[in-house]
């Protein structure tokens, strides 16, 4: 085995995940294209600051859920999964989406997870995955129109939401798909971790 | 997180159950969303997800529509000197124009907006400053006031009050336009004076004035009021988009057909088109060709005798009443001033319009069908659902920049037409109006000395000064910039940056001292020796206006430092509540101005609080369409002062004209102007009679000379010229500009300062089509050069004599232009959403604004520039690193449902 597969598959396992999700996180939203086929490499930006302590100590709490396999997820056939709970507006959307995404997993980088409630008002976005040529949207909201751009992190397109549509941080253990983490505040919550 | 990254957070406090709740209303968008503003201190404990436990009274999780606070919702300020905890969010009690608590992202993101040096507002400006040996220096009030009052008091003794030139904002809250015009207008009383979207004081739909109608006479029911609804020149959903989601999307859904003219196709109209072709009708026409496409609707309703009978025979002016009034006729109207009046009077009413409109080539079906670029059945569509093939229906007409910053006389003059032929204007969901751009906070503190402008039209009346001309000229000493830019907003940037380079830079007379009279006496040198001394006042150093050529910097307090009044484009006054303490020594506009105006030698500015200037400016506004004086003779007789009484209103405010009834002690809001369905018992039951009640002919009648709309020609010949040297030549493609909707009448704090939005748009944009990408090697993402060398500038000031001395190619003849380079770098968007042979690019980026490849020409009737519409060559500089990677921008279309 290659040090660079090597790499990548610890990468994708759930200890290392719990290890270095604050280094996930931004791992996730600093690196480039090129970049995302490589590895563990840890980003530090805010280094050896109260505030990244911080958190740290909460994003290590998400639970790491097996929500699929990989062998039965076709390319931009969308499938419904709960996360992190079975709770209220937990549900979200996994989808492989064949192109390339920020945060993306699998061979291609193509397998993301969003939370399937608009993060404006709450509008339902079960069912509304578009392919539109080299583009993948989540959208519109049937509420207000609100378009999400699946393949960077979720970021608004056109409309009315102020943050991003929450992220679904995946992993894989060979063909196990895991939710292990969340990028974003899930609509209706206070935090994402609810009692239940 | 102190970053200017956007870091997607997993929690929000929740509002205990012990905060603050106070109102106030979005500082954006014309539309003014209604919001709560939660405050709590610091440390005093948040709120839980139990109903018991929180200010909403909601178990969370919430459901969809319900009370939710995102992460970005939340700021920490100081509010009495001591760190509070602040929540902004949508109202979800409001009565009105967001109900349900709707929310643009502009709006959701206020809470970023206010003053936290943890976050990228830290640069708010907060002490005065003055520039000493090129550096703006921190110094106090009175030295820096001292200053700019004795030097701007000796540019008006020696150089004239022209030469004390004043550049503002025409809408940041009553309080402060009323002091500003106040001190502008009335005392220093110069003709100098403008707006920050337009170089000389001037109406901005010329059409509208002179048939009659008010920009703001409909209320925004009336926009989901309507059977058909054609909206010009913009997607409600991008740039109002509480009016779209509220009003029109739900009149879609029921039914309502839509005709759009726009040659981009976003969300909004998408959404329509979704409705199908029997629903909706996308005109994506040729830029600057409206005027050709209405002439041509209205020609087929008038060729087929589709006309609204009974309203053109009681409502349109007869040959008689078009010169009625005083046995000066429409020279009552502004038509007055323009002396153009033969160019746009029609003398028989709707027959003598019916025949001119028929007259003329360019408005046969099938020729506008060529002009512009449009299927010829889809005029004949639009005539027919406009009218209902005669058998009536309920049309409204609405406008915006697209359509009135295109050829601004001419296409105003052709909405105005058609929609009297097509019955509307005032009546329930019949109405004719702007949808509108910034909200409207305008308050009369003294006219504008219009006699005192050298500016003229060929014949006798004068025209408001152009700023910008007279600037490029010399004349100007003084420039004093009040919130806005100046430059960038202006069309031709470029050039008129390097004039105000040479103005105040280049000038030998620089600041070198730390003492005051030796400062005052240098820039005393600069004015007398032809170059002018700036002075700025504003919430953030703007560049260059102030990074570069402010001498004296004034920072200013703004939405939530303190209690501001104003309406939105219904007509509907909100008091927006201060909830937090200003930053440093920040004051508000008016405070600043009563300081100059003090120390000027003016009477009359010593006000101790906003309240104050509020209700002394009440008087002003009798009359107008927000007129709010009967609420201070309300306040007074309860015992209360105006902004009290403002605040009992909440969100829900009250739309002006406001009537009082002494009886009842009832206070009434307006609907809509020119409601002909307004009867007597509705105004004596409204008390309209009584007291220091006083309404005009606006509330039931026109703005005409009769009451009755004035139809006007339009005549293309006077654009036409223009439009065709204008158009593309060689490699070139037009290059229109304008708002989208993640940043709209907020890029003055967000685009800089909201993480989010800055991820989302970092950088100049530019939307290309496939095609004409294609064409040049350009990809999304990549960098390119948007440049021209056929930006055509006015030399000069100049006076008009003979009939035609300012049509466009007659000035080009006799040497009053000048072609002129200009380049601006963007990242590229191929967007299939655009007509082909286009581009689009944002409104305004301060850093690389598209303004500087658009024409520094006037509308030669109404001296506004058409922003709309350049030209510009494109090519490839490069990649932008937004091409390879995920976290910022997107490429996807705008127009996906």
């Amino acid at each position: 085995m290659s040090d660079t597969v090597k790499k990548k598959r610890e990468d994708q396992t759930a200890g290392e995940h719990g290890k270095c999700m604050l280094n996930r996180r931004q791992f996730l939203m600093y690196s480039g294209a090129t970049a995302a086929t490589a590895s563990t490499v840890s980003i530090t930006l805010f280094p050896g600051t109260a505030k990244a302590e911080q958190a740290k100590a909460r994003v290590v709490g998400y639970p790491r859920k097996l929500v699929g396999k990989l062998s039965e997820m076709k390319d931009n056939v969308p499938v419904t999964i709960n996360y992190p709970d079975d709770g209220k507006n937990s549900v979200a959307t996994m989808v492989k989406t064949g192109v390339k995404c920020g945060g993306g997993v699998g061979s291609g980088r193509d397998l993301v997870a969003f939370s399937a409630l608009c993060t404006h008002q709450g509008g339902p976005m079960l069912g509304r995955y578009r392919v539109v040529d080299e583009h993948r949207i989540m959208g519109s909201c049937p509420l207000h129109l609100s378009t999400y751009d699946v393949t960077r992190h979720g970021i608004i397109i056109s409309g009315q939401a102020y943050e991003s549509l929450p992220q679904v941080l995946l992993e894989l253990d060979g063909d196990d798909i895991y939710a292990v983490g969340m990028m974003g505040l899930i609509y209706g919550r206070n935090q994402n971790l609810m009692e239940s | 997180m102190a970053t200017n990254y956007y870091l997607p957070e997993d929690s929000a406090p929740l509002p205990p159950k012990h905060a603050e709740v106070l109102t106030t209303a979005c500082d954006y968008c014309i539309v003014a969303c209604g919001y709560k503003v939660y405050r709590w201190p610091v440390g005093s404990g948040d709120g839980g997800p139990k109903a018991a436990e929180n200010a909403f009274g909601k178990d969370f999780p919430t459901s969809a529509l319900q009370e939710w606070v995102a992460p970005a919702q939340h700021n920490v300020v100081m509010h009495g000197g001591r760190p509070h905890n602040v929540i902004v969010i949508p109202d979800k009690d409001t009565q009105a124009v967001n109900k349900t608590g709707d929310s643009s992202m502009r709006g959701g993101l206020l809470a970023a907006k206010c003053y936290n040096p943890k976050t990228p507002t830290r640069d708010r400006l907060t002490n005065p400053m003055v520039r000493i040996n090129g550096t703006l220096q921190p110094v106090s009030w009175n030295f820096a006031l001292d200053i700019a009052a004795e030097v701007g008091r000796y540019v008006i003794k020696n150089h004239g009050a022209n030469a004390y030139s004043v550049k503002t904002f025409s809408y940041q809250y009553l309080e402060n336009t009323y002091a500003i015009k106040k001190y502008a207008r009335r005392n220093v009383n110069t003709a100098s004076f403008t707006f920050h979207d337009t170089p000389s004081d001037v109406t901005s739909t010329p059409g509208f004035r002179d048939a009659g109608f008010d920009n703001f006479g409909p209320s925004y029911d009336d926009w989901g009021g309507a059977d058909v609804l054609q909206i010009h020149g913009t997607d409600p959903y991008e740039t109002k988009t509480i009016i779209y989601t509220q009003f029109i999307k739900p009149a879609i859904e029921r039914g309502m057909k839509t005709i759009w003219l726009n040659p981009r196709e976003t969300a909004g109209i998408a959404y329509a088109k979704s409705k199908g072709s029997d629903q909706t009708i996308h005109f994506q026409l040729t830029i600057g060709t409206d005027t050709v496409l209405m002439g041509a609707i209205a020609r087929v309703i008038c060729e087929n005798g589709w006309e609204d009978k009974d309203w053109v025979n009681n409502w349109v002016n007869s040959k008689w009443e078009t010169s009625s009034g005083f046995g000066q006729g429409t020279r009552n109207t502004p038509w007055q001033w323009r002396t153009t009046w033969g160019m746009f009077q029609l003398k028989g009413g709707y027959k003598g319009y019916s025949k001119w409109v028929q007259s003329k080539d360019e408005y046969k079906v099938e020729n506008a069908a060529k002009i512009c670029d449009v299927p010829a059945a889809d005029i004949i569509k639009a005539a027919e659902w406009l009218t209902n093939k005669g058998q009536g229906t309920k049309a409204s007409f609405g406008i915006e920049k697209g359509y009135y910053w295109s050829n601004n006389t001419g296409n105003t003059n052709a909405v105005s037409s058609l929609a009297t032929i097509c019955g509307a204007g005032g009546r329930p969901g019949q109405v004719v109006g702007r949808f509108g751009g910034h909200q409207r906070g305008g308050a009369g503190g003294g006219s504008y000395p219009r006699n005192k402008s050298p500016e003229k039209r060929p014949g006798r009346r004068r025209r408001a000064l152009d700023t910008d001309r007279y600037l490029v000229s010399g004349h100007t000493r003084f420039a004093h910039v009040i919130g806005t830019t100046w430059i960038q907003a202006m069309t031709g940037s470029q050039s008129l940056y390097t004039k105000f380079h040479e103005l105040v830079l280049a000038n030998p007379n620089q600041v070198t001292s730390y003492d005051k009279s030796e400062i005052i006496e240098t820039l005393k040198r600069r004015a007398d020796s032809g170059g002018m001394v700036v002075i700025n006042q504003d919430i953030y150093l703007r560049d260059p206006i102030g990074a570069r050529f402010a001498d004296v910097i004034f920072p200013a307090s703004t939405w939530g430092e303190e209690d501001f009044t104003r309406s939105n484009g219904e007509r509907r006054l909100r008091i927006y509540n201060k909830f937090y303490d200003a930053p440093g020594q920040a004051k508000p506009d008016w405070w600043i101005i009563g300081g100059l105006a003090s120390r000027m030698g003016y009477e009359g500015f010593d006000w101790k609080n906003a309240n104050e200037v509020c209700e002394e400016s009440s008087r002003s506004s009798r009359g107008n369409r927000k007129a709010y004086h009967m609420i201070k003779v309300a306040a007074h007789r309860e015992g209360k002062t105006l902004h009290e009484k403002m605040r009992e209103f909440g969100t829900t405010g009250i739309q002006g004209p406001t009537v009082y009834n002494y009886k009842t002690g009832e206070l009434h809001g307006t609907k809509r102007l020119h409601d002909t369905t307004l009867t007597e018992a509705d105004m004596e039951r409204m008390g309209v009679t009584q007291g220091a009640n006083m309404t005009n002919k606006k509330m039931t009648h026109f703005n005409s000379q009769t009451g009755k709309v004035n139809i006007q020609k339009h005549p293309w010949k006077l654009f036409a010229d223009f439009h065709e040297w204008l158009s593309p030549k060689g490699d070139e493609l037009w290059f229109s500009n304008g708002r989208i909707n993640e940043i709209w009448q907020s890029g003055f704090d967000d685009v800089e300062r909201r993480p989010y939005v800055t991820q989302r748009w970092p950088e100049n944009w530019v939307e290309i089509h496939p095609d004409d990408a294609k064409a040049r090697g350009i990809e999304s993402g990549d960098q390119v050069m948007l440049y021209s060398d056929r930006v055509v500038e006015h030399k000069d000031t100049i006076l008009g004599v003979h009939g035609d001395d300012f049509q466009f190619s007659t000035l080009m003849k006799n040497g009053h232009l000048k072609l002129t380079k200009a380049a601006v770098t963007a990242v590229a968007i191929v967007a299939p959403h655009l007509k082909k042979g286009m581009m689009y690019g944002n409104m305004l980026d301060m850093r690389q604004p598209n303004n500087a490849l658009q024409n520094r020409v006037v509308d030669q009737i109404s001296g506004n520039y058409n922003y709309k519409m350049g030209v510009a060559k494109v090519k490839k500089i490069g990649e932008s690193k937004y091409k390879k990677e995920f976290r910022s921008m997107s490429w996807a279309p705008r127009n996906v449902i």
